[in-house]
């Protein structure tokens, strides 16, 4: 529910009807000709709202003469769109009839145009209310997994973003309330995005190109994380957790609650998780041959704690409001996998963001205007990588960030506005894995979105242009002895030859300039009742990042020696700079989708191609470099010349590639109470000439059965996800598995609070399940069978 | 206006969304003064360490110098033997030691539950491509650590320091530990990592990485020591998640547990009835008792020195009084204990002992003013230790030696030099491990009552050629 909307009932109920402006009142029912209590019926391109009262009516005053669109949501229901003609400063009176929709249908918050499930051209899922608390985790990817096109790169655990199609690291934005997350989760599949589920309100994902809206770190899709930090109404309310994990001995605790009075509304929210290292149901080496089976096996080093709390406030007015949050976020964690020598070195990560943000909302009464949003944030990110005691590699990035969106009057049925959007950030990093130099990325861009019915029709466009500068004065080239491990020998000789004893670096600054342009049109036709047909055409540009670009140097969380796009092999093997030019990546997307809206069937199906030209990815070259990380190991070892501390090395290059897939979603109310959902997702990613991208997330489908009384309400899921055998050069086979998930909850009364208990089971049947997306597949597999106890409350 | 305006905008945004080539892309790079670093592998086995490229620094040291009848330390340059810097102690009767490493002199005082910094201004910092040194002048650093109770034993191994706070019984005060590296002191870490007991003990911590082995005091009806205030027990602690946290205990007790040392594989503590070795086997450690052998007679070893590169590792027995001290060399690999032959002269008693920096050479410095030199020579796969030479430091009457003092000595950790303090003679000689002479002098304007070498430490070479 809109929190305004209360603000507007009032509005609503203290203005009888006035003799200058028309009023429309009228009543929602359900298809049973049953009434709709809590019924959001809104006047599109205007700030007006109101919800039905107990007997399912509303009243609307104060409207000006002229055709209103009115757009009317409930839980549980399909939205209903409706036109409505005022002349003559006329009361009208009206009837709504809601059907249902077994697909809850949620609007998105963060784009200025109308965007949902069911009805907008491009596709999106939201995910809110139980089914966010149900299958909220410590990492965002893994929070997000279930839902259709979206994949984790699950990594042990501790850290997870999530894969849209395919695609993820600079390809997919993660932002927090419309404002980028700005951590460094975008350059390192270790390190975790700085957000928190359990807090959260909705978490909104938008799935294909997104750069409209958010520019160039967006072009594979966007998860947004909404909270209401910055407060909107002042009603009391509030909601509070504790649970028990088993399978890693998690515990985890939050709370949000928002007050105030009639001009001021605070916001508080903070959680807290503890998780030892979890357990797994067969060694967590895929190569072990550990026979000896002794108790549990764990992936060791999977551990994780983390906390945070937000403060928010925010002064109320009749038309808008603006409201400052901030928000710590700490977060400490394992890093399996990240081992640097035979010995077992354990390595975790220590993190840590301040966020402030500035959110306002204004009503302007306006000739062209209506209303304008403002977001401004600044970031303060660091994460060090502790080994030993001692701090390996600091991270950091620092990012401010300001947006205004300029939503203008309805004009000759056109909605929309127009967005201005500054983005600043600095990224560093210091120590043994810096392999991206420091850099300063600034960005300005302009875009404009507008949505419009004619009859059967919705057409959504937009376009956008955008600035982007990437500096870095200090990008070092070191001379370093790639060589390939079949020519030992002769990699032996150059060893030896001492003549040549000075180590030369090459330093360059780097400024790049560059200005992507996307482009998007899309329809959506009613085409028979309850169903609509979804088109959507568009052509987005991205500019590579600084990590992509610049970056030479050791990575061990991907365990390879990475080499930005900047620098070449030449003939002779050396590595030297690229004398091919930087260009941009564009994504040319045709989104197709079939809708069933309303009835006891709904469904989803969406189809897409997307060609990337100029791709950047990362090619094995088949040489190997050192990786410097150095221990100072004591004599042992040092003499034999082992391979340990070599990496790989891997050069970004640019190619064009393709991807295409689907993603279906079909709910069936068999009754009241029982529901099935079923789903499945798919994605080909490979390259124009041949062969296929690394860790594409398999086939995968899905079914939940749901039971939903008043009180009680438990849950089935199993998901199968399919053996992924198109691999890239370098890369093995994954085998498919079955995941079996289970939950019940129950809700009750204590001192006049509601609450709900919830046990919950994941991987029932304790099967061995190893992720193709992630980087630590073959060290870390899924949690084994594990039952979570908790209990939440509202007030 | 605006209408046609906006629409124009929109068949635009429409028509060209199947056109390409609209965005744009520049890059300007421009190549800066390359850095040059020199091949930092050292391919004889001279001792010439310097190669000159521009960011190492080729420098004896510097020495720090507490004196014996003020509360001042000195700082001087061994490279022209020049005062730097002189500065006021807070209290007196304080004790010198180097930080693990060589940067900072640690200046504790038991009494006041105080430890003190003055960085030296002599520090070495990795930047990846090129080792990088910096020289500059001596400065007090305004941390200090005063949170614990009567720091005693400092431990230091491979860039770690371990302060065993003993605690005290009569104010209640429990024992406790807390490790810290030269980057701790140079960020001013608010809060060390260590352990906190729940009751006083006068112990003592080897750090290790990511192990700390520290001393367990049980309650007085299980302790098997005899001085109730000594522990028994060993624990193995591992740093996880920003503390330490006790894995195991040894099984082997080691009653009146007074002493330890450490090397490459073992820690070695000192117990009543022998040393209790422990033995290092990934994250948990193997325990063993060496009983004392007859030469050790009524008294035990109390205390014990070690060398990362050293398979031997020293012990002194000795009653209270330092009387009548024998010297044992222990080899942790064969669990064997056995009397150095060389042993002090009648009349003569210990007052110094170390290892020097490559643990070839264990030195004995005694109060007759000998500095004696003992060489490890491998007789069939074990280590024996005979004496080297004597080095006579001093010319001076050593009856004289006033009231309270003695002499005192330091090790250089880049080169084969050892630094003796003669407080009659009011001075500091720098003697020549190898070649036995004393090679230098320093002119003091004050009695020394100890000294400790700061610096740059020269690192073992990783890569064996």
């Amino acid at each position: 529910m809109k929190p305004r909307s209360q603000l507007a009932v009032l509005i609503a109920a203290l203005l009888p009807a006035s003799v200058l402006a028309s009023t429309i009142e009228g009543v929602v029912l359900n298809n049973q000709g049953k009434i709709v209590t809590n019924a959001t019926i809104e006047v599109e391109g205007s700030d007006l709202k109101v919800t039905t009262d107990e007997n399912g009516k509303f009243v609307i005053a104060e409207l000006n003469n002229g055709l209103k669109e009115l757009h009317v949501v409930a839980p549980g229901y399909a939205h209903l769109h409706r036109d409505i003609t005022i002349t003559n400063d006329e009361n009208q009176s009206v009837t709504f009839n809601l059907k249902r929709s077994p697909i809850e249908v949620i609007d998105i918050e963060a784009t200025p145009i109308h965007m949902s499930a069911m009805e907008s051209a491009s596709p999106v899922s939201v995910l809110s209310g139980e089914q966010l608390r149900r299958q909220q985790a410590a990492t965002l990817g893994d929070s997000l997994e279930k839902l259709p096109g979206v994949n984790t790169n699950f990594h042990g655990k501790v850290a997870s973003t999530p894969i849209i199609r395919g695609l993820s690291g600079p390809r997919v934005l993660i932002t927090q309330n419309g404002l980028d997350v700005s951590d460094v989760s975008r350059v390192g599949p270790d390190h975790s995005v700085a957000s928190e589920a359990s807090t959260a309100q909705q978490i909104e994902v938008l799935r294909g190109p997104a750069t409209l809206f958010y520019g160039s770190g967006a072009i594979g899709g966007v998860v947004n994380v909404v909270d209401s930090r910055v407060p909107t109404d002042s009603t009391t309310r509030g909601e509070w957790n504790v649970e028990h994990n088993s399978v890693d001995n998690q515990k985890v605790a939050s709370f949000n609650a928002t007050t105030g009075t009639d001009s001021v509304a605070f916001y508080a929210d903070a959680f807290w998780r503890e998780a030892d290292d979890y357990e797994v149901p067969v060694a967590a080496d895929i190569d072990s041959d550990d026979e000896s089976h002794s108790g549990n096996y764990t992936v060791e080093n999977s551990n994780e704690e983390s906390d945070g709390f937000t403060v928010g406030a925010s002064y109320l007015m009749d038309n808008g409001f603006i409201g400052l949050a901030v928000e710590q976020f700490n977060r400490q964690y394992g890093i399996p996998g990240h081992t640097h020598s035979d010995e077992e070195e354990s390595v975790f990560a220590d993190l840590e963001q301040t966020k402030v943000q500035l959110l306002g909302e204004y009503n302007l009464d306006n000739k062209w205007l209506n209303k304008v949003n403002l977001r401004v944030g600044h970031t303060d990110y660091e994460h060090a990588e502790i080994e030993g005691g001692a701090v390996g590699t600091t991270f950091k990035n620092e990012t401010n960030e300001l947006r205004i969106d300029l939503l203008h009057n309805q004009f000759n049925e056109w909605n929309g506005g127009i967005s201005f959007h500054y983005k600043q950030s600095d990224v560093e990093a210091q120590g043994e894995e810096a392999f991206t130099p420091p850099s300063e990325t600034e960005s300005f861009a302009v875009a404009l979105m507008e949505e419009r019915h004619f009859g059967d029709f919705l057409v959504q466009v937009g376009g956008r242009i955008e600035r982007v500068t990437i500096d870095a004065g200090d990008v070092l080239l070191p001379n370093i002895d790639a060589h390939a491990h079949d020519e030992a020998e002769e990699a032996d000789e150059h060893d030896h030859d001492h003549e040549e004893s000075a180590e030369i670096t090459r330093v360059f600054d780097v400024e790049h300039e560059f200005t992507p342009i996307s482009l998007s049109a899309g329809v959506v036709w009613d085409f028979t009742p309850n169903y609509n047909l979804g088109l959507s055409v568009s052509r987005s540009e991205r500019a590579p990042s600084a990590s992509e670009l610049l970056s030479f140097g050791p990575h061990i969380g991907t365990g390879t020696y990475e080499v930005g796009a900047l620098f070449d092999l030449d003939e002779d093997g050396h590595l030297g700079l690229s004398d091919q030019a930087i260009d941009l990546e564009t994504a040319n997307n045709i989104d197709l989708t079939l809708r069933k809206t309303q009835g006891d069937v709904g469904f989803i199906l969406n189809a897409f191609y997307n060609q990337v030209d100029n791709y950047y990815y990362q090619i094995d070259t088949g040489l190997f470099a050192e990786s410097g990380h150095d221990h100072g190991d004591e004599e042992e070892g040092a003499d034999e010349h082992d391979h340990s501390s070599e990496l790989p090395v891997y050069l970004f290059k640019t190619d064009d590639v393709i991807l295409h897939g689907f993603e279906a979603q079909i709910a069936w109310q068999l009754t009241d109470e029982f529901k099935v959902d079923l789903f499945s997702d798919y994605v080909r990613a490979r390259l124009k000439d041949g062969g296929d991208l690394p860790r594409t997330p398999p086939l995968r489908f899905g079914s939940e059965l749901s039971y939903q009384t008043d009180k009680l309400s438990a849950h089935i899921h199993v998901t199968r996800y399919q053996k992924q055998d198109r691999t890239a050069p370098q890369e093995t086979a994954t085998d498919g598995y079955t995941l079996v998930d289970a939950s019940i909850s129950y809700d009750l009364s204590v001192l006049n609070q509601d609450m709900s208990v919830y046990l919950r089971g994941s991987n029932l049947t304790d099967t061995e399940a190893r992720v193709h997306s992630s980087f630590v597949k073959d060290i870390a597999p899924r949690p084994g069978r594990s039952f979570a106890l908790g209990i939440r409350g509202y007030f | 206006m605006k209408k046609l305006y906006q629409l124009k905008l929109i068949a635009l945004a429409i028509s060209t969304t199947f056109i390409t080539a609209c965005g744009d892309a520049e890059t300007n790079i421009v190549e800066q003064d390359p850095i040059v670093v020199e091949d930092e592998h050292d391919h004889d086995d001279d001792d010439d360490h310097d190669h000159d490229d521009g960011y190492t620094i080729s420098s004896l040291g510097r020495l720090a110098v507490l004196a014996g009848d003020s509360n001042e330390a000195s700082f001087f340059d061994l490279d022209d033997n020049a005062l730097l810097d002189t500065f006021v102690l807070n209290d007196e009767s304080n004790t010198l030691s180097a930080s693990p490493d060589f940067r900072y002199a640690v200046i504790t005082n038991r009494t006041q539950d105080y430890l003190g910094f003055i960085d030296g201004g002599m520090w070495r910092e990795d930047h990846g491509e090129h080792l990088h040194d910096y020289e500059q002048g001596p400065a007090f650093s305004s941390y200090e650590l005063t949170s614990g109770s009567r720091p005693t034993h400092l431990m230091t191994h491979d860039g770690q320091l371990a302060i065993f706070y003993d605690g005290d019984a009569d104010s209640g005060a429990p024992a406790s530990v807390e490790v810290l590296t030269d980057s701790d002191i140079t960020n001013a870490t608010p809060t060390l990592p260590g352990i906190s007991y729940d009751i006083n003990m006068h112990g003592v911590a080897e750090p290790r990485g990511e192990h700390l082995l520290s001393t367990i005091r049980r309650d007085d009806a299980d302790n098997t020591s005899v001085a109730k205030v000594l522990p028994d027990q060993v624990g193995v602690y591992h740093f996880h998640d920003g503390e330490y946290e006790l894995e195991q205990t040894l099984e082997v007790t080691c009653p009146d547990l007074h002493g330890a040392a450490q090397n490459h594989d073992y820690v070695v503590f000192g117990c009543g009835d022998g040393v209790l070795i422990a033995h290092q086997q990934g994250d948990v450690y193997e325990a063993q008792k060496v009983a004392n052998i007859e030469a050790v007679g009524t008294e035990r070893i109390g205390t014990l020195y070690g060398h990362e590169n050293s398979d031997t590792i020293f012990g002194v027995a000795a009653g209270h009084d330092g009387s009548g001290s024998v010297l044992l060399s222990i080899h942790p690999e064969n669990a064997e204990m056995e009397e150095v032959e060389w042993q002090l002269a009648d009349g003569a008693s210990a007052v110094s002992y170390s290892f020097s920096a490559s643990g070839e050479h264990f030195l004995v410095l005694d109060s007759l003013g000998f500095l004696n030199v003992l060489t490890g020579h491998d007789h069939d796969g074990e280590m024996h230790w005979e004496l080297a030479g004597q080095v006579d430091i001093t010319e001076q009457d050593v009856s004289t030696m006033p009231e309270g003092m003695s002499f005192s000595m330091t090790v250089a950790q880049n080169g084969e030099f050892a630094y003796v303090a003669d407080p009659i003679a009011q001075h500091v000689v720098q003697v020549h491990l190898e070649d036995l002479e004393v090679e230098g002098e320093l002119e003091l304007t004050f009695p020394p009552a100890g000294l400790t070498w700061l610096g740059i430490a020269e690192v073992e070479d990783d890569h064996d050629h």
